[in-house]
């Protein structure tokens, strides 16, 4: 890693890139949408301090060339994602490297992907820029953050979700632990490791650092991790798959969990799955947005335009929305609990951030910086009928249920 | 004992054999036999030339686009994407400008749900008057609704088998025999398990296994009962029954009201038809909610003008403050497949 750069842990992404300053790198990878690409091809910056002013057709059905909302206001690409400028004199080390923009400056790159940060993050370990959260097709070309790669023996993967990072196999698989294990002996012996697999380690595989090794029988090793032996469960039907934990003793294992949620929330049953809800069991829903625009700049955020939110929510009334998508009204006692569950005070005719006291301000609950809501079709809970209400099933301009199990939508989390 | 007497009483042997291998084999047990949906779409009249849509099919947004912002490079984001969005997530019963064509033929398939006979009654095709199917008069004209290649026909149908959220199955209880009886128990359940196929994954086989969602699907178990005549199974109405129905990873649900079932039965296969009053606004939002208007362009269905449609055209359960009907006759072919159920 070049001088200039440290590595933060984060809330929900765990370690990133930064900058000395503590800001996250993120990259902008090239993704194919509906009518062609946007983000960057290797080594060719596309993010400038141009303003676009038109809609770039590649989510069908509405073409190309509709004049983007708030022009007057309308920031640019670097506006929003400064490039993160080298010295002329930097040198290159492995995968860093520089680009030459096309004002002849040079941006430090990470595997020939120019890198920037966000305007959003504010303090070291703030990543609301973007998110290593697989956001699936038909999501905007999202920005992601630069991550150093995990710390796992060959054979595993971290997988991001709403509920931590989750260890699971190379190919997906869930991997579990069991209470009634230590470091050095398994209690899953005789019939139990036909239904629990212990995860087994190459003869080469040595002790390293929360990675240790278990001998079951001569020759035959059981990785350890932080303590507790792992299996996969053969009963699992999908990929990251939480069913195993069902079982009493076996647990879902994580690198690292999910910051604590507010203490009014609680998980609430649906027939979909477990989704996270307010004190009365009502389903909170994220917003999600991202503009049509070569840039593909998000309007997700309250300082973004709510030109998009005010459309789907209310059409294009801030009364109506209220009432369809109503805030999570934070109680008068309550606190935030992390940065990533913060409470923030808005004003609800104008959907933007205000300091607190303002009269009409509401304290309400906000998720990576941005609100959260109910959904007024709700009637009851366990009611989840705001789920994919908007533009792209919710993907780009609409709401997202806040999912803590997918049984039934694997790797949705 | 004469050798016409041994054959005789050997005979009675082999076929005590037989009966009680084959009841053993039968996969009727204890009076009990189960069955998993594997095909659900709503029930559309076709002919060959399209007789029932003599006008043609419906615009979809795409086309409605050209036509309302011929010049959309002059205009914002505010007067036409989300001037169409707005329309599409905030439904009205005002006109759209649009001519709505719906089915103008006289024949559908479906039932007599109210058991009268009246002027919008449709005549099934195999002869029966009174048939109620008001969902088939709003969309048989729209391409998307048809088959075989209409997107909502193919991913709709396909997201029944696919996906584990939509296992729904029926237990039939009670049964002395599977060709007549006066009556039985049907139990609505969702199934957990994956459907058991053929070598190809393709063809879904009996005998398979599914155990009863009571964890996430218990609100969706509904009882009613039913009697058999000449191994059609026709079932009393269920109030409310639920139907999970995700088609893009958007778990939704559609409601029928007074829902009953008529099915052929044989150990192996239960064919026919769900028929019911499917609530306008639940019908509505499912659909958009699972297809983008991106993925509703490819059918050339307009959400805007079939909201409208589907109001102007609901035949039951009227509002009880605007006396507005919101429900919609329909019936929907149903194909479901022998399972055995695990309690």
């Amino acid at each position: 890693m070049p001088p200039g750069f440290q590595v933060v842990v984060s809330d929900l992404e765990g370690p990133v890139f930064a900058t000395a300053a503590g800001k996250t790198l993120y990259k902008w990878p090239l993704q194919i949408l509906r009518n062609g690409y946007s983000g960057e091809t290797p080594g060719i910056p596309a993010c400038y301090e141009d303003v676009l002013t038109e809609t770039a057709g590649l989510m069908s059905p509405y073409p190309a060339g509709i004049k983007l909302p708030e022009l007057d206001k309308r920031q640019s690409c670097a506006d929003l994602w400064p490039p993160v400028v080298a010295d002329e004199d930097a040198e290159t080390i492995g995968k860093w490297t520089t680009i030459e923009r096309r004002d002849g400056i040079l941006q430090w790159a990470f595997d020939e992907q120019p890198l920037y940060t966000s305007v959003r993050d504010m303090q070291p370990g703030d990543v609301l820029g973007g998110t290593t959260r697989n956001s699936r097709g038909d999501s905007p070309a999202y920005r992601v953050p630069l991550t150093p790669p995990p710390m796992l023996p060959p054979g595993f993967a971290i997988k991001p979700t709403s509920i931590g990072r989750m260890l699971t196999t190379d190919t997906n698989q869930a991997v579990y632990s069991y209470a009634a294990d230590t470091e050095s002996d398994s209690a899953c012996n005789e019939s139990c490791p036909s239904r629990w697999e212990p995860v087994l380690a190459p003869g080469l595989a040595r002790d390293q650092g929360e990675w240790t090794l278990l001998e079951r029988s001569p020759g035959e090793r059981q990785w350890v991790f932080r303590g507790k032996p792992l299996y996969t469960h053969v009963l699992d039907t999908g990929s990251w798959s939480q069913e195993g934990s069902d079982v009493p003793g076996w647990d879902n294992v994580f690198t690292q969990r999910a910051p604590e949620l507010p203490e009014s929330f609680k998980v609430q049953l649906t027939i979909a799955g477990n989704v996270l809800a307010d004190a009365n069991g009502r389903t909170i829903y994220r917003y999600f947005c991202g503009e049509d625009s070569q840039d593909q700049l998000n309007c997700d955020h309250p300082a973004e335009t709510q030109v998009y939110r005010l459309a789907m929510c209310g059409a294009g009334s801030q009364e109506k929305c209220l009432e369809y998508w109503p805030y999570v009204v934070a109680g008068a006692d309550e606190s935030s609990p992390n940065r990533t569950w913060q409470i923030k005070t808005i004003d609800p005719m104008t959907g933007r951030y205000v300091a607190a006291g303002e009269e009409t301000a509401l304290r309400v609950w906000t998720y990576r910086d941005r609100p959260v809501y109910l959904f007024g079709r709700d009637k009851a809970p366990g009611d989840v009928n705001g789920g994919g209400t908007g533009e792209w099933r919710g993907k780009r301009n609409g709401l997202r249920a806040f999912w803590l199990r997918d049984d039934f939508m694997s790797g949705i989390l | 004992m004469g050798r016409v007497s041994i054959f005789i009483a050997n005979l009675l042997v082999v076929l005590l054999c037989i009966s009680s291998a084959s009841a053993q084999n039968s996969r009727l047990k204890d009076g009990a036999i189960g069955f998993v949906m594997t095909d659900l779409f709503w029930s559309v009249y076709q002919t060959p030339a399209a007789e029932e849509c003599p006008r043609g099919f419906n615009d979809g947004p795409r086309e409605q686009f050209e036509k309302l912002f011929p010049a959309h490079e002059f205009l914002s984001v505010e007067e036409t994407q989300l001037k169409q969005e707005i329309e599409t997530w905030h439904p009205n019963t005002e006109p759209d400008g649009f001519e709505f064509l719906q089915v103008e033929g006289d024949l559908s398939w479906g039932l007599n749900l109210d058991g009268e006979v009246g002027p919008n009654d449709f005549t099934h095709p195999e002869g029966g008057e009174g048939i109620d199917n008001e969902v088939y008069r709003a969309v048989g004209c729209i391409i998307g609704f048809r088959g075989p290649d209409g997107v909502e026909y193919i991913f709709q149908n396909k997201a029944i088998l696919d996906r584990r959220y939509n296992r729904m199955m029926i237990e039939i209880t009670e049964v002395d025999d599977l060709t007549n009886d006066d009556s039985v128990k049907v139990t609505w359940y969702r199934g957990m398990d994956r459907l058991l196929t053929d070598a190809t994954g393709q063809k879904v086989m009996p005998g398979g296994t599914q155990r009863v969602d009571y964890r996430w699907g218990r609100s969706l178990i509904r009882e009613t009962t039913g009697k058999i005549v000449d191994s059609v199974l026709t079932t009393e109405p269920i109030g409310d029954l639920v139907v999970p129905w995700m088609n893009l990873s958007v778990p939704s649900t559609h409601i029928f009201r007074d829902a009953r079932l008529q099915l052929n039965l044989s150990e192996e296969n239960a064919t026919g038809l769900l028929a019911g009053y499917a609530d306008v606004d639940t019908f509505y939002y499912q659909l958009i909610r699972n297809d983008s208007t991106h993925h509703l362009s490819n059918g050339q269905i307009s959400g805007i003008s079939l909201y409208k449609a589907l109001r102007r055209l609901a035949d039951a359960h009227p509002d009880s403050e605007t006396g507005e009907n919101m429900a919609i006759s329909t019936a929907l072919d149903i194909k479901m497949t022998q399972v055995f159920v695990r309690q």
